[in-house]
C-alpha cells in the first residue's frame, strides 16, 4: 500500500479576466508507506498547491489522487472534510494552534471535532506531549510557548488522528538553523517510530538528509 | 461544547461583559415591563377589578367614569334595553380625604381620593364592587368602604377612618383590595348613598346629584357583548362597553400602551443587534482558527453548533443575571406605583430574546459556513 499516489494531477486557477494559472502540471508522484519525501522547489512552484490536493484541502482540476489506497479524486466537500480528519495530518506554514488553547488541548480538539474517542484520545494526546518533550508544558497557552515548542504542538497535532501521510509545508522556515533541525530530527524520529509517511515541503538543503529522498518542483513541474 | 466553553473561558473579560450588557438591558424591559403594567393597573385597576361585566357611560363622558353623566332618560332609556339582567348605579368623584389614624401621629397629610360609590345589594357585592378582597370584608353599611390596598401605608388600612374635606364626612374602612386604584389615587368603594354624601359634604351646594354610569350583568342567555350592542342601539346618547373595553378605552391607557410598545420594540431591536455584531466581531477576529479547525478535519456543523451554544449559554446567563438584578427592584413601590415580578412577562422576554439572538448570530454562522480550508495553507494564514 502506498500512502499516496498522484497521477496526471493538474490545477488550473481561473483568474478573474478568464486567464488561467497553473499552479500543478500533470503531476505523477507516489510516496511508499513509510517514506519521507522532501519537497523542494521555488516560491511559486506549486509546492502548497500539491500538499492541499494531497491533504483533501483543495480539489484537483485533473487527474488522480489515491491516499493509502482511498480514491479522493470525486469526493464531495463533506467526505473530503471526513477524510482530512481520519487520515492526514497537517502542519502549516504559519498559523497551527488555536490561541485560546492549551498545548494539551490543541491536540484534543482534534479529537474532539472529529472523531470523538474521549478517553484514548486523552491517552494519546498525553503519549504525543511526553514524546515530542512538552509534559511539563501540557498546560501552558501558544502563547507562553517558544517558536519551537509551539511547532512541535503543532506535530503533535497533526499526529493525534494517526495518518497515513503527514504534510508538512515549511516546518522550519520560522526557526533558526539549530531549533530548525531539531524540529526535523523529531519529525523523522516521529514518522519512522510509526511507519508513517511524510512530505516535507522545504527551501532549506541543509534538512535534505532528513528526508529518505527529494522531488523538486519547478513552474508546478515535478522531477525527481 | 468543549470548543465553546474553553474559549469563553478564556476570554472571560469579553463574554463578561456582552453577558452584563444583556443583562443590563433585560433588567430594562422586565423594570419597563413592570412599570407600564404598574402604571396602567394604577390608572384603571378599579374598572378592571370590579365585578360589572358592562359599564353604561354617557357619549359626553369620553369614557372617563368622572366625566359620564347620564340623565334619567338616560338612564331608563338603558334599563329598558332587552337582556339586561342586573343593574347598579354608579358615582365616582375626587375629594380631598384626610386619613385619621392615630398612629399616624395627627400629622398625616390630604390625599386626593378616589371613591366610587354602588349600589351595595345584600352582602355588600353589588355591581361595581371589587371582584375580591385580599383584607377584611365587604361594606355592610353607610360611610363603610373597600380601600385599595397599595395606599394601607398612607393611612388606608383596615379599621382606619378617612375624613372627607371639608365637611365631615367620614368613612371607615372594612376590607382592602388589590390591584383597585383609579388614576393612581387612594380608592375607596362604598355605597352610593356614601358616595352622595361624600358630594354633600365638600360641596354643600350641589342639588340633583346623577349617577356617572350604570354597571349592568346580562340577564341568562346574553353575552355582555349581546347587552353592550343592545343599550348602544338604545340611544346614541349611550355608550356601553365590556369591562375589558371600559379599561382599554380609558382615555390615556392605550398612549401608554403605544409608548412603551415602542420602547419595547426597541431594546427588542437592540439586543439581537448587540449579540448579532458581537458574535460576527467574534468570528471575524477568530477565523484563522476557524479556518485552521476546518482544515484539519472539523465539520462546519461542529462549528456553528459551538457558536450557537455559546450564543444560547450568553444570552440565557445574560437573561438570568437580568431577572435577578430586577427581582429586588420589583418588590418595590415607584411614586405610587406598585411594581411586580410578572413571571409570565419575563418568560415571554426570556423566550423572544433567545431567539431574536440565536436568528441574530446566523449572520455569524454563515461567515462560518463560508470560511475555505485552503486558506490555512496560504502562509500568512487568513487576511493576509
Ligand atoms: N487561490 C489561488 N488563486 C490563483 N492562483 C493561485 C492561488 N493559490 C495559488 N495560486 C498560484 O499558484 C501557484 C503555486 O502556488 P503555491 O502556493 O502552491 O506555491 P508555493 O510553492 O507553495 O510557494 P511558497 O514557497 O511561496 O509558499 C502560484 O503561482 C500562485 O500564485
Ligand atoms: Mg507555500
Amino acid at each position: 500500500m502506498n500512502a499516496l499516489e498522484l497521477t496526471d494531477v493538474r490545477k488550473v486557477y481561473t483568474m478573474g479576466d478568464d486567464s488561467e494559472v497553473v499552479a500543478l502540471d500533470r503531476a505523477s508522484l507516489t510516496i511508499g508507506s513509510d517514506e519521507i519525501v522532501a519537497l523542494v522547489g521555488p516560491s511559486g512552484s506549486g509546492k502548497t498547491t500539491l500538499c492541499s490536493i494531497a491533504g483533501g484541502i483543495l480539489r484537483a482540476t485533473e487527474g488522480r489522487v489515491v491516499v493509502a489506497d482511498e480514491d479522493i479524486s470525486a469526493y464531495s466537500e463533506k467526505e473530503l472534510t471526513r477524510f482530512r480528519q481520519r487520515m492526514v495530518g497537517f502542519v502549516f506554514q504559519s498559523v497551527n494552534l488555536v490561541p485560546f488553547l492549551t498545548a494539551r488541548e490543541n491536540l484534543l480538539v482534534v479529537d474532539e471535532l472529529g472523531q470523538r474517542r474521549g478517553k484514548a484520545a486523552q491517552q494519546r494526546a498525553d503519549e504525543l506531549l511526553e514524546e515530542l518533550g512538552l509534559a511539563d508544558r501540557a498546560k501552558n497557552l501558544p502563547s507562553q510557548l517558544s517558536g519551537g515548542q509551539r511547532q512541535r504542538v503543532a506535530i503533535g497535532r497533526a499526529l493525534m488522528n494517526d495518518p497515513k501521510l503527514v504534510l508538512f509545508d515549511e516546518p522550519t522556515s520560522a526557526l533558526d538553523t539549530k531549533l530548525g533541525e531539531q524540529v526535523m530530527d523529531l519529525i523523522r524520529t516521529e514518522m519512522k517510530r510509526r511507519g508513517t509517511a511524510a512530505i516535507v515541503v522545504t527551501h532549506d538543503e541543509r534538512i535534505l538528509h532528513y528526508c529518505d529522498r527529494s522531488v523538486h518542483i519547478t513552474d508546478g513541474v515535478l522531477a525527481a | 461544547m468543549y470548543l465553546a466553553l474553553k474559549e469563553m473561558a478564556r476570554s472571560k473579560v469579553r463574554f463578561g461583559l456582552l453577558v452584563a450588557a444583556i443583562a443590563l438591558l433585560v433588567f430594562l424591559i422586565l423594570f419597563q415591563q413592570s412599570l407600564q403594567n404598574g402604571l396602567i393597573t394604577g390608572f384603571i385597576g378599579a374598572i378592571r377589578n370590579q365585578n360589572s361585566p358592562v359599564l353604561v357611560y354617557s357619549v359626553d363622558g369620553q369614557r372617563v367614569i368622572q366625566g359620564s353623566v347620564l340623565t334619567p332618560d338616560l338612564e331608563a332609556a338603558a334599563r329598558g334595553v332587552d337582556g339586561v339582567g342586573e343593574v347598579g348605579r354608579i358615582g365616582q368623584g375626587t375629594f380631598t380625604a384626610l386619613p385619621t389614624a392615630e398612629r399616624l401621629g395627627g400629622a398625616s397629610e390630604t390625599f386626593d381620593t378616589s371613591v366610587i360609590g354602588y349600589d351595595l345589594g345584600e352582602d355588600g357585592r353589588g355591581l361595581g364592587s371589587p371582584t375580591s378582597l385580599s383584607a377584611g370584608r365587604y361594606p355592610a353599611a353607610d360611610n363603610e368602604a373597600v380601600a385599595s390596598s397599595s395606599d394601607q401605608a398612607s393611612g388606608f388600612d383596615l379599621g382606619d377612618t378617612i375624613r372627607i374635606l371639608p365637611g365631615d364626612e367620614v368613612i371607615t374602612i372594612v376590607g382592602l383590595a388589590d390591584d383597585a386604584q383609579l388614576n393612581v389615587t387612594p380608592t375607596l368603594f362604598a355605597s352610593y348613598t356614601t358616595y352622595e354624601a361624600a358630594v354633600a359634604s365638600a360641596n354643600p351646594d350641589a342639588r340633583g346629584l346623577l349617577p356617572n354610569v350604570l354597571a349592568m350583568a346580562p340577564a341568562e342567555g346574553t353575552t355582555p357583548e349581546q347587552l353592550v350592542a343592545n343599550v348602544n342601539a338604545a340611544s346614541p346618547d349611550l355608550d356601553a362597553l365590556t369591562r375589558a373595553d371600559a379599561e382599554a378605552n380609558t382615555p390615556g391607557v392605550s398612549q401608554v400602551r403605544q409608548s412603551f410598545q415602542l420602547i419595547f420594540l426597541l431594546y427588542g431591536l437592540v439586543v439581537p443587534c448587540v449579540t448579532g455584531l458581537f458574535f460576527l466581531i467574534v468570528t471575524f477576529q477568530k477565523a484563522n482558527t476557524l479556518t485552521l479547525l476546518r482544515a484539519v478535519g472539523a465539520p462546519s456543523s461542529r462549528l456553528v453548533g459551538s457558536l450557537l451554544a455559546q450564543v444560547a449559554l450568553i444570552l440565557g446567563s445574560g437573561i438570568a443575571l437580568g431577572a435577578l438584578l430586577y427581582y429586588p427592584i420589583s418588590q418595590q413601590r415607584l411614586g405610587g406605583i406598585q411594581l411586580r415580578f410578572e413571571t409570565s412577562a419575563a418568560i415571554f422576554w426570556a423566550v423572544l430574546l433567545l431567539v431574536l439572538g440565536v436568528g441574530s448570530a446566523l449572520l455569524a454562522a454563515r461567515r462560518v459556513l463560508a470560511i475555505d480550508p485552503i486558506e490555512a495553507t496560504t502562509g500568512a494564514g487568513v487576511g493576509r
